[in-house]
């Protein structure tokens, strides 16, 4: 394999992970903008997405349509969990997030532990995405080149979203100033149910996709909170395109330091947090440095 | 119409007996345990990447503990088992082994679900007077530099499974091997048994990398793989980790350059991910497909149960249920130092065939079995063909050793 072709699979593996990564991230960072909690269940409800997804592709037999239910049942799941027990925790202070969304976290994982059993199931990548291409002479998964364009995709297509529509300038408003968007005459709520049920969606589209790399299985919720949560230090809290940027960055560290120091594999992204958190405690694009 | 019934002296009579069979029948059944329950102790890791095979030991203890107790129990004594989840943490499972010595009074463990957990409790066996007959656990260092007396390994260990792969790759036309392993105590033994087999085979051993506990991505690894341009590779995985690299194995299309080799492989894998699996060759500890009487009348008893046939972990957990069985009815006793006596010399002739304890070092000493998966009738995953075995004089390393002379 020449040096060339190294780097650029590489790098085209590190985008296809970094997509996976900035969809659990980027509605952490949303969710954490808007309401200021940090949701212990996101990483759980990237695996609800997985397992939804399963059956959805089972039931209908397209991973498009999996695709396309699986986010849309968990957004639904986190909206009404906002509104039937965190709406009610919004005058309490950060620790109720806290152990409520940790308590959501466990209750979910056993739900889908009885609803689809303890042991992994196969989600098949779509057969126009099942083969390789060969990228300067070397074989590269179709699906992987997939995942990196639906990164791009869904990262502009969030950007647009929160840049263009009325909902994403609510979004955005809300995020700096929530007293004074009430005051506006503006329910904050709805803007906030809004959000954690696009947040948790999100992360459901993140679950679907990552199940053909993965499996859809239990433990994949714990593998995947932890990097989510870096990404979002890493980035700054509540910031979009610092999610983006921790996500590439992440996913940038990981396949290159695997691959050249496979001994701190798992070292290098938490010394990259370090650092950015010495340097700007706020994280990279956080509102806070 | 029907005449009503007339309250007879025999039908009063019927009552009365009847009514006192039900008011006496929690006492008889006290009384067929009239002692204190046997208490096994499982600390599993039922959570964590790892989780599917905690889950199968768990499946294990609990069909294995309610035969055996429709059975009668043992020494008249009803078995009681104590489950906890580690979450596959060393520190967690002291703990919570020690929580079950001093809150439950409990002496005999099994299912220690990772080889760390397990370095990390046998040294804890001798204080708290307790036996640990291990079901799972490979690390080869439990019955060599790390063995206490207190530890039993009633399961095939890593460098048996090594070994019984190496004997097969003897007559294989594979000749540059590279190898990949999960970043902890067994992924790690596994790998240095197997490279120094393929050594000593005169075979070409490129090198190896080994990955962390839950790692998601493996094109890194599957890369260097492909850069190392061996025949075979050989792969010491379990749970997620092992579904994950095969399913992006076959993504990658490596199987088609390099033949997968592993050291063990449970029915899970290829359930989860399907052809992903196929062609793997691997060791296997325990295979439903062993023809004997007794393995028959397990899988028929498990497939009752369960509907589907017993796993790798599930059967090793059997056995190893069954070796503490016929240790506490040689010693008449769950006294530690009366059972461990008992233990050092006892034989069973079980799932596996004849499978005695070896006094040196208590390791059950039992064959090598090599599957490769395959399509077949009745099954909609790849599913193992026995394609060679070895006799445990093979395969069993030597009294406290983990690798092998010739």
């Amino acid at each position: 394999m020449g040096l060339l072709a190294f780097f650029v699979t590489q790098s085209l593996n590190a985008l296809s992970q970094a997509a996976l990564l900035f969809f659990l991230g980027v509605g952490l960072t949303l969710i954490f903008g808007i309401m200021r909690i940090v949701n212990f269940a996101h990483g759980t409800f990237y695996m609800l997405g997985a397992f939804v997804g399963y059956s959805a592709a089972r039931l209908t037999g397209s991973f498009w349509l999996a695709l396309a239910l699986a986010p849309l049942a968990v957004g639904i799941v986190g909206a009404l969990f906002e509104l039937g027990i965190l709406r009610r925790l919004y005058r309490r202070d950060e620790s109720a997030f806290l152990m409520v969304t940790f308590g959501l976290a466990l209750v979910l994982t056993e739900l889908i532990r009885l609803g689809w059993g303890p042991e992994a199931l196969q989600v098949e990548a779509p057969s126009v995405f099942s083969g390789i291409v060969f990228v300067l002479g070397e074989p590269f998964p179709t699906y992987r080149l997939f995942l990196a364009g639906a990164g791009i995709l869904v990262a502009l297509a969030i950007w647009q979203f929160l840049e263009r529509t009325r909902l994403g300038l609510l979004i955005r408003a809300t995020s700096q100033n929530a007293e004074m968007v009430h005051a506006l005459g503006i329910d904050v709520n709805l803007v906030r149910s809004a959000v954690f049920g696009i947040g948790c969606g999100l992360a459901g589209v993140g679950g679907v996709l990552a199940a053909p790399l993965v499996t859809a299985s239990i433990g994949m919720a714990a593998e995947m909170i932890i990097d989510a949560f870096v990404i979002v230090i890493i980035g700054g809290m509540g910031s979009f395109p610092g999610s983006l940027l921790g996500a590439v960055l992440v996913a940038f560290v990981q396949v290159f330091g695997e691959y050249y120091l496979p001994d701190l594999a798992l070292a290098f992204m938490y010394l990259v947090m370090l650092l950015v958190l010495v340097v700007r405690p706020g994280g990279l694009l956080g509102k806070e440095a | 119409m029907k005449p009503a019934a007339k309250m007879t002296r025999r039908n009063v009579a019927g009552l009365a007996a009847g009514g006192v069979a039900a008011a006496a029948s929690p006492w008889v059944v006290r009384r067929a345990y009239a002692a204190e329950p046997i208490k096994i102790g499982a600390p599993l890791a039922l959570t964590g990447p790892l989780g599917s095979v905690g889950q199968q030991l768990k499946r294990g203890c609990e069909l294995w503990v309610k035969w055996q107790n429709q059975k009668g129990g043992l020494l008249g004594r009803e078995i009681k088992l104590l489950l906890e989840d580690t979450g596959g943490n060393p520190a967690d499972a002291v703990r919570k082994a020690q929580e079950m010595v001093e809150r439950d009074g409990c002496n005999i463990f099994t299912g220690i679900t990772l080889s760390s957990e397990a370095l990390a409790v046998v040294p804890k066996l001798d204080e708290w007077n307790a036996i640990f007959v291990s079901s799972d656990n490979g690390d080869g260092r439990l019955t060599a530099e790390s063995f206490v007396p207190n530890f039993f390994r009633g399961n095939v260990s890593a460098p048996m499974g090594a070994r019984a792969v190496s004997l097969f790759l003897r007559t294989a036309p594979y000749k540059s091997f590279y190898a990949i392993g999960m970043d902890y105590a067994w992924g790690r033994n596994s790998v240095s048994v197997f490279e120094s087999e393929m050594k000593q085979a005169k075979k070409n051993f490129i090198g190896s990398v080994f990955s962390p506990i839950g790692t998601k991505d493996f094109s890194t690894y599957i890369t260097k793989i492909r850069q190392s341009g061996a025949d075979a590779c050989y792969v010491t995985m379990a749970g997620d980790d092992y579904n994950a690299f095969l399913s992006q194995a076959a993504q990658y299309e490596l199987p088609k350059k390099v033949q997968l080799l592993s050291e063990v492989v449970d029915l899970t894998v290829p359930r989860a991910v399907g052809d992903a699996a196929l062609g793997l060759i691997s060791s296997m500890r325990y295979c439903f497909r062993v023809d004997n009487p007794k393995n028959k009348e397990f899988v028929a008893i498990w497939e009752k149960e369960y509907g589907i046939p017993p796993d790798n972990n599930e059967g090793e957990q059997w056995q190893a249920l069954q070796i503490l069985a016929a240790g506490i009815d040689k010693a008449k006793s769950t006294g530690t130092k009366v059972l461990r006596g008992a233990l050092e010399t006892i034989e069973i002739d079980d799932i596996n065939g004849i499978v005695p304890i070896r006094k040196c070092d208590h390791q059950a000493v039992q064959g090598g079995t090599v599957v490769k998966l395959v399509k077949a009738e009745g099954f909609s995953y790849p599913v193992p063909e026995i394609i060679a075995t070895f006799p445990g004089d093979k395969t069993v390393p030597a009294c406290n050793k983990m690798t092998f002379e010739d």
